[in-house]
């Protein structure tokens, strides 16, 4: 029976975490390890501990939380002793198919774009940009003026920096089911040397407008990754 | 159709991503001062296009006096101008729009892809330079004579519109002949004696110009009232009754 437990537990498609008294993880299941490519296992435990019940036994709360493309709206935390605490996560689940509409996407050299929108939001400013370009990505199918509004936001973040790196590449081994054809996936990636400081408004801000377009974008400390599907 | 002067490097610059864009189905907002050249930008960009004036056109829409979907691109001068921006761009939503404007605000900016800053004529100075070749060249052809760039007070307050008056005013004054000196001050006495001037406000016209002249002339008030066989108490009280204006 016990076997059969773990099982359920092992393909649930929440995530669920074990962790010792250290914060390091005893045991996890498939979901979870997906997770801590996005997340340190260290915020997960803190995140466990500062959210666990005052005696022992198990505290539900609802948090809206994001780690990479996916959202979470609840937390489990439970212990039954002093040496391990467990969380497990509620996925915010959506099963409605990624489609977009075809009629405003015009098949386009990315390079050129981000050439475009380089040129005239940097035009004034004296950043310098280490640009490590993925060559062999062919033409694909953009919102040209939606990317490019997208686009000019995440310059215009970085337009007093001295020194950026710019990396486009194709993620490997990652795709989006866009109208039910499978797309590999273009990131391109803006990296800072220092931290980067802007508000949680252009934050949502940058968010919408990478929708709006088709992209998801996602923010480090030191860098932005605007990613977008290869419509072919 | 002038063609965009491009000789600085910002303006190089700027007339690459205006070509870049202009084949894209993207807005191009064009920002700058008066007189920086943003309609002939524009009209580079879209040689074919209608040009309206914003605020004219917003009317058109609101009274529905005419059918702006029959354009696939426009140009659109001075944006800013527009009370209700959102609905007015709502309505050009599938036309090509390249805007010019002085002033930008978020509501304007928003809907542009594609942002043209063209610095003031002052910062870029090999275009101006080329703009005063081609003004000195035009107002030497039309009033045939020659000018020296160097003798012109070049103004710079609108930038290219500005720059062209002040070189073709200073033309006009350099090719006057006596005929003309004498018809233009009779034209101007007319003008002022149906306002009933009389010859005592109307002396100051003759005086002023007069003074100025002779004090860049000569050195001294002795040499000036020697030159100008006047008496130096004359001399004197004339400077003193025109002292601000002599001292502008």
């Amino acid at each position: 029976m016990k076997d059969f437990y773990e099982q359920l537990i092992e393909n649930d498609l929440n995530p669920y975490l074990l962790f010792d008294s250290n914060g390091k993880v005893k045991s996890y299941n498939k979901e979870a390890e997906f997770l801590l490519n996005f997340v340190s296992i260290k915020e997960l435990f803190q995140l466990a501990v500062s959210n666990a019940s005052l005696n022992f036994g198990f505290n539900h709360k609802y948090v809206s939380l994001k780690y990479n493309k996916q959202s979470y709206y609840a937390i489990l935390v439970g212990y039954a002793n002093d040496d391990e605490i467990a969380l497990r996560l509620y996925k915010v689940v959506s099963n409605n198919t990624h489609t977009i509409k075809d009629d405003k996407l015009k098949l386009v050299n990315i390079f050129s774009l981000i050439d475009l929108s380089k040129n005239s939001t940097l035009l004034h400013s004296k950043l310098e940009i280490n640009e490590l370009y993925d060559i062999s990505i062919p033409e694909i199918k953009i919102n040209i003026n939606d990317f490019l509004l997208c686009l000019n936001e995440c310059f215009s973040i970085f337009k007093n920096e001295d020194f950026i790196s710019l990396q486009v590449y194709i993620k490997i081994g990652e795709y989006e089911i866009i109208n039910q054809k499978k797309c590999k996936i273009v990131s391109l990636e803006f990296k800072s040397h220092g931290n980067l400081s802007f508000d949680k408004s252009l934050e949502k801000t940058l968010e919408a407008k990478a929708h709006k377009s088709n992209a998801n974008i996602f923010f480090d400390h030191n860098a932005i990754k605007l990613e977008l599907p290869m419509i072919l | 159709m002038n063609k965009f002067i491009a000789k600085s490097e910002s303006s190089k610059k700027l007339l690459n991503i205006a070509q870049m864009s202009s084949s894209l189905p993207v807005n191009i907002l064009i920002i700058g001062e008066k007189g920086v050249g943003k309609k002939i930008l524009a009209q580079n960009i879209l040689p074919d296009a209608s040009i309206f004036d914003a605020k004219t056109l917003e009317e058109t829409i609101i009274n529905k006096t005419a059918n702006v979907e029959q354009y696939i691109e426009l140009i659109i001068i001075n944006i800013d101008q527009v009370v209700n921006k959102k609905e007015f761009l709502d309505k050009l939503e599938n036309i090509k729009l390249v805007a010019t404007t002085t002033n930008v605000s978020q509501d304007i900016e928003s809907n542009f892809a594609i942002k043209l800053d063209i610095p003031p004529l002052k910062e870029r100075k090999e275009d101006l330079q080329e703009l005063i070749k081609m003004y000195v060249d035009e107002a030497e052809n039309i009033y045939e004579i020659n000018i020296d760039p160097e003798d012109i007070d070049i103004d710079l307050s609108t930038n290219g519109v500005s720059l062209k008056k002040s070189i073709f005013r200073n033309s006009i004054l350099k090719s006057l002949k006596d005929d003309d000196m004498s018809y233009s001050l009779e034209e101007f006495i007319t003008t002022k004696l149906k306002k009933d001037y009389t010859y005592k406000d109307l002396l100051e016209y003759f005086e002023i110009p007069l003074l100025k002249a002779a004090k860049k002339e000569y050195k001294s008030q002795l040499q000036m009232a020697n030159k100008l066989n006047i008496n130096r108490i004359t001399l004197r009280k004339k400077l003193d009754q025109y002292s601000n204006a002599l001292n502008d």
